[in-house]
C-alpha cells in the first residue's frame, strides 16, 4: 500500500506551558474527505495552522506522500500544495470574482521586460474552472463583495483546485452559513474529492461532516478522542462524541429535572 | 433569432440571470464618474462668471495649476487605494527640488558639491527612492499607522529643508539650478514650454469645426447604436433621409461661416436644426426595429408631480430674470448686487427646474415610450424658451451667443431623442455587431472632439494674430501629467502590481494569504508616490529655479482630497488614477477660478472644503450603487 497524501503523526504544540494540542494522529488520501470535530477550543485553530504552514509543532512529523516535510511559512506549505480557505479571509470584497480566483498569480503577456495580464484568458479560465466544480457564477466582473457566504466559499475551493493544491483545508466553512448554503458548500468539497484533492474539513457539526467524509478525527480539549474510518464508527456515535458524551448526559439530566 | 418578442430576444452569450446593463449604466458606475461631471459643473459656473474661462490662456493656466497638483494625486491615490497615507509627499517635493539645486551649486559657507546636473539628478531619484523605501519599510516591519510614520518623515524633511539651506546657503531660499553643467538639456526635459503664438496653423479652425460637429454626430450616432434594436432588414429609404439630414447639417454650416449677417444665420441655423431632425429620423428608420404599435400616453403621479415641480421652478426663474434689473449694479445685502441676485435666482431656479424635469423623464419613462417622448419634447421646448430668453435677456456676450446656440442644438438633440423613443424599440439584450460599431463609433467621435480642442488649443491663425491676441506658453509639465495618468491607470488596470494594490487595500490578510507579497507591494507604493515628488520637485526647480524651504509644505492634503474627489476611498481598495487626475483638475479650476472671477480668494478653503465634502458625499453614493447592482 502506497503512503497517504498526508500524514500526521503524534503533533503536539505548546504555547508556553499550555499544551494546546496533544499526540494528534492521522491521515488523508487524494479522493478522501478526512473530518476534524471539535467545539470551540478544542484545539482545531492550532491544528490548521501547523498544517498551514503559520504555526511550527513542537513534537511529532508531518508526512506527505511518505516523505517528512516541515514548513516555515504559509508559502511553502503552498508550494508543497497544501492550500487554506479561511473562513473569512479568503477574498478581497470590493474586487471582481476572476481577480480574486487569480490574485497572486495572474496569467501575463509580456512584450520584453513589461508584462500585463491577460485579462480575457483570466475571465475564461475563471469561469470555466468554477463551472467545473459545478459553480454557475453569473459574471466573473462581480464584486466578491456581493455574493453569498456559500459562494465566496465555492470560489476559493475552486481557485485552490485551479492552482494545483493536492491537500485542501478548509476552516468552518459552512459554520457562517444557512441550511442551504452549507448543502451547497458541502455538493463543493464532493466535487473536489472527485477530483482527486485530498480534504481536510475541519467543522464542529457531525450532520455536516457525515455525508461527506472518509475518516473522522475529534478534538476535545487539544487531545484526540479517537481517529475513525468511516466504517468504524455510526453517525450518532459520532454526534455523542462530539457532544462530549458523557457530558452531554450529564447535563441532559440537570435540564430536565430543573 | 426570434421574432415574436423582439424587446426580449434570447441571448446566447450572456446569462440569463443577468440582466441587461446598458452600456451608460455600466458607465454611471466607475469611481471617477462623481469627478467627470463635478469638473463640467464647476468648469460651467466659472465660465460663466470669469472671463478668463473658455480662453485658451485660461486654459493654459489651468492645466498648468493642475499638472504638478495631479502627478501627486495620481501617485497619491495608488497609495491610498493600496491603504495608506503619505503624509511626507508634499514635504518632499520641495526637498526632493532643494537637495538637487544644492548638490550642483558652488556657492556658500560649506560650498555645495558642485556636481553636474546628469549626476545630480540621478542622486536625487535615488534619495527619492530612499524616503518612499523608508516610509514603506516603517509602516510595513514595525506595523506602525503610515499616518504616524509618514507625519514623522514630514517633519524631519520640513526641518532638514529649512536647516541644510540655512546651514549651507545661509538663507531659506535655494537657487539658481541654472549654474549647474548640463542645465539646457534638463530643461528641456522638465521646463521647456511651447509658444503658442510661434505656430501657425491656417487650417485650424475648419479642422477644430469639422472635429466637434462630425465628433458630436458620431458620438449621437453611437448613442443610438448602443440603444435600440436593429433591422433585421435595412431599410434603403431612412439611409437616403439621413444623408440628406448630414448634406443639409454641413451645408448649413458651411453657410453660416461663408455668409455673415443676423438674417443668414437665422437661416443657417434653421437649416441646420432641421437637418439634425431629418437625418437622426432617417438614421433611425434605416437601422432599427420599428415599435409596431403605439404605446398608450399615461403619465404616473410622481412623473407628473416632478413635471409640474420643474416647469413651476423654470417660470419662477423666467420671472425672477424679468423683475430685477440686469444693469442695476446696487448692493443689496453682503456683497450681493441686484444684477448678480438676478443671475443667481435665474440660473439656480432654472437649472434645480430642468432637473426635476430631467427627473420626470426617468419617472415617466416606467410608464412607457410615449410618455417618455412627450416628457423629453417638454423639456425640448423648455430648452427652446430659455434660449430666446436668455439671447433676447442676457447682458453677457458670452451667454447670448454660445449658451443660446448650445441650448438649441441641445433642444433639436432631445427632440430627436423624443422621436426615435416613440418610434423604435428599446435594446435590453447584448448585440455584438451593434455594441462595437456603437463602442468605435463613440471612442472615435471622442477623439476628434479631442483633437479639434487640442488643435485649437496649441496654435493660432492668421486672423488672430493681425488682431493681436495675447501669447500663451503651454509647458511641457502638462505632457508628464497626461503621461502620469495614462501610465498609473494602465498600471492599475492592467498588471499584476495594479491587482495587488487593490487587494493589499481591501483586505490585506486574504492578499498574503494567496500569495500576494503585501509588504513589498506597499514599500513599492511609497517609492512610486516619492519618486512622483522627485518629478515635481524637478518641475519646480527648473520653473522657478529657485525654491524656498518650506515648498510643498502642507500640500499633502490637497493631494489626498484630489483623490478622494476623484473617488478614492480613504480606507483603501477602491478608486481609480485617472479620478485623482481629474480630481486635481477640479481643484485647479477652483484655485484659478476664484481669482478669475475677482472674487476675493481668502474664501478659496471654504469652497475647497465645499468641493471636497459634495464629491465625498456624491462619490458614496456612485460606490453603493457600484456594489449594488454588479
Amino acid at each position: 500500500m502506497t503512503a497517504p497524501t498526508l500524514e500526521i503523526e503524534g503533533i503536539s504544540k505548546f504555547y508556553g506551558n499550555i499544551n494546546a494540542l496533544h499526540d494528534i494522529t492521522t491521515s488523508v488520501d487524494s479522493g478522501e474527505v478526512t473530518c476534524v470535530l471539535g467545539d470551540n477550543g478544542a484545539g482545531k485553530s492550532t491544528f490548521i495552522k501547523i498544517l498551514a504552514g503559520a504555526h511550527r509543532q513542537s513534537e511529532g512529523t508531518l508526512r506527505m506522500d511518505g516523505k517528512e516535510v516541515s514548513f516555515d511559512s504559509p508559502r511553502d506549505a503552498l508550494a508543497m500544495g497544501i492550500a487554506t480557505v479561511y473562513q473569512d479571509l479568503a477574498m478581497v470584497p470590493l474586487m471582481s470574482v476572476w481577480r480574486n480566483f487569480f490574485l497572486g498569480s495572474e496569467p501575463t503577456k509580456s512584450l520584453g521586460p513589461i508584462s500585463w495580464i491577460d485579462i480575457d484568458k483570466a475571465k475564461t479560465v475563471a469561469k470555466e474552472e468554477m463551472a467545473k466544480m459545478g459553480i454557475d457564477i453569473r459574471d466573473t466582473e462581480q464584486t466578491v463583495g456581493t455574493l453569498s457566504g456559500g459562494e465566496r466559499q465555492s470560489v476559493a475551493i475552486a481557485r485552490a483546485a485551479y492552482f494545483g493544491a493536492k491537500v485542501l483545508i478548509l476552516d468552518e466553512p459552512t459554520s457562517a452559513l444557512g441550511v442551504k448554503q452549507s448543502g451547497m458548500v458541502l455538493k463543493y468539497i464532493v466535487a473536489a474529492r472527485q477530483r482527486g484533492l485530498a480534504v481536510i474539513f475541519i467543522t464542529h457539526n457531525p450532520h455536516h461532516a457525515w455525508p461527506v467524509g472518509d475518516r473522522f478525527m475529534i478534538l476535545n480539549r487539544g487531545q484526540s478522542l479517537g481517529n475513525f474510518a468511516k466504517d468504524e464508527i455510526t453517525r450518532e456515535e459520532l454526534v455523542t462524541m462530539m457532544a462530549g458524551g458523557a457530558e452531554l448526559e450529564e447535563l441532559t439530566h440537570e435540564l430536565e429535572g430543573a | 433569432m426570434d421574432t415574436a418578442d423582439i424587446t426580449a430576444r434570447p441571448d446566447t452569450i450572456g446569462d440569463e440571470r443577468l440582466a441587461y446593463r446598458g452600456v451608460f449604466q455600466r458607465l454611471l458606475i466607475r469611481p471617477e464618474i462623481g469627478a467627470i461631471i463635478g469638473t463640467i459643473a464647476i468648469w460651467i459656473f466659472f465660465w460663466a462668471v470669469a472671463i478668463p474661462f473658455g480662453t485658451v490662456g485660461g486654459t493654459s493656466s489651468i492645466l498648468d495649476v493642475s499638472a504638478t497638483l495631479g502627478i501627486m494625486a495620481v501617485a497619491v491615490s495608488m497609495l491610498m487605494i493600496g491603504g495608506e497615507f503619505d503624509l511626507s509627499a508634499g514635504a518632499a517635493t520641495g526637498a526632493l527640488g532643494i537637495v538637487t539645486i544644492l548638490m550642483v551649486k558652488n556657492v556658500g559657507a560649506m560650498g555645495g558639491a558642485g556636481l553636474s546636473l546628469f549626476v545630480a539628478i540621478p542622486i536625487s531619484l535615488v534619495l527619492a527612492l530612499g524616503l518612499g523605501w523608508f516610509n514603506g519599510t516603517m509602516v510595513e516591519r514595525l506595523r506602525l499607522p503610515s499616518f504616524i510614520v509618514t507625519l514623522g518623515s514630514f517633519f524631519i524633511l520640513k526641518g532638514s529643508k529649512l536647516g541644510f539651506s540655512k546651514l549651507i546657503v545661509d538663507q531659506i531660499q535655494v537657487g539658481r539650478i541654472n549654474e549647474g553643467s548640463g542645465y539646457g538639456f534638463w530643461r528641456q526635459i522638465f521646463a521647456s514650454e511651447w509658444q503658442r503664438n510661434d505656430h501657425q496653423f491656417g487650417g485650424r479652425d475648419f479642422i477644430y469645426t469639422a472635429g466637434i460637429i462630425g465628433g458630436f454626430t458620431a458620438v449621437t450616432i453611437a448613442v443610438h447604436e448602443l440603444s435600440y434594436v436593429r433591422r433585421k432588414v435595412f431599410d434603403p429609404k431612412g439611409a437616403v433621409l439621413f444623408v440628406g439630414g448630414l448634406a443639409g447639417g454641413v451645408a448649413g454650416v458651411v453657410f453660416m461661416h461663408v455668409a455673415d449677417s443676423s438674417a443668414s444665420n437665422w437661416g443657417a441655423g434653421l437649416v441646420i436644426g432641421t437637418s439634425i431632425l431629418v437625418g437622426f429620423f432617417g438614421y433611425g428608420l434605416w437601422r432599427f426595429e420599428s415599435r409596431p404599435t403605439w404605446a398608450g400616453l399615461s403619465l404616473p403621479s410622481d412623473a407628473r408631480s416632478s413635471l409640474g415641480i420643474g416647469l413651476g421652478l423654470v417660470a419662477a426663474g423666467i420671472i425672477s430674470s424679468l423683475i430685477f434689473d440686469p444693469s442695476s449694479t446696487k448692493e443689496l445685502a453682503f456683497l450681493v448686487t441686484e444684477q448678480g441676485l438676478r443671475a443667481m435666482l435665474f440660473v439656480g431656479l432654472t437649472s434645480a427646474g430642468l432637473t426635476y424635469m430631467v427627473i420626470a423623464v426617468r419617472r415617466g419613462g416606467v410608464a412607457g415610450p410615449t410618455s417618455k417622448a412627450v416628457l423629453l419634447a417638454t423639456l425640448a421646448a423648455t430648452l427652446a424658451i430659455l434660449a430666446f430668453l436668455i439671447k433676447s435677456e442676457s447682458v453677457s456676450q458670452k451667454f447670448r451667443g454660445v449658451v443660446f446656440v448650445v441650448l438649441l442644438v441641445g433642444a433639436a438633440l432631445l427632440v430627436s431623442w423624443a422621436i426615435s423613443t416613440a418610434t423604435h424599440v428599446e435594446r435590453r439584450f447584448p448585440d455584438h455587431a451593434a455594441d462595437r460599431l456603437g463602442g468605435v463609433l463613440a471612442v472615435g467621435g471622442l477623439i476628434a472632439i479631442t483633437i479639434g480642442v487640442i488643435l485649437r488649443l496649441l496654435f493660432t491663425t492668421n486672423a488672430e494674430i493681425a488682431a493681436g491676441i495675447s501669447p500663451t506658453k503651454f509647458s511641457v509639465r502638462i505632457l508628464w501629467f497626461v503621461g502620469v495618468a495614462v501610465l498609473a491607470t494602465w498600471v492599475l488596470g492592467r498588471t499584476r502590481f495594479g491587482s495587488w494594490t487593490f487587494a493589499v487595500g481591501g483586505n490585506k490578510d486574504a492578499a498574503r494569504q494567496v500569495g500576494v507579497p503585501a509588504a513589498r507591494t506597499k514599500t513599492q507604493l511609497f517609492m512610486i508616490v516619492a519618486v512622483a515628488a522627485w518629478l515635481v520637485g524637478l518641475l519646480l526647480a527648473f520653473r522657478l529655479n529657485t525654491l524656498q524651504s518650506g515648498t510643498g509644505d502642507g500640500l499633502e492634503f490637497e493631494y489626498i482630497i484630489a483623490a478622494a474627489v476623484g473617488g478614492t476611498l480613504l480606507t483603501g481598495g477602491y478608486g481609480s488614477a485617472f479620478g485623482g487626475a481629474i480630481g486635481a483638475v477640479i481643484m485647479a479650476i477652483a484655485k484659478q477660478g476664484i481669482p478669475f472671477s475677482r472674487w476675493n480668494s481668502d474664501w478659496r478653503f471654504v469652497f475647497l472644503g465645499g468641493i471636497l465634502l459634495l464629491a465625498v458625499i456624491a462619490n458614496n453614493l456612485i460606490r453603493e450603487k457600484a456594489e449594488a447592482s454588479r
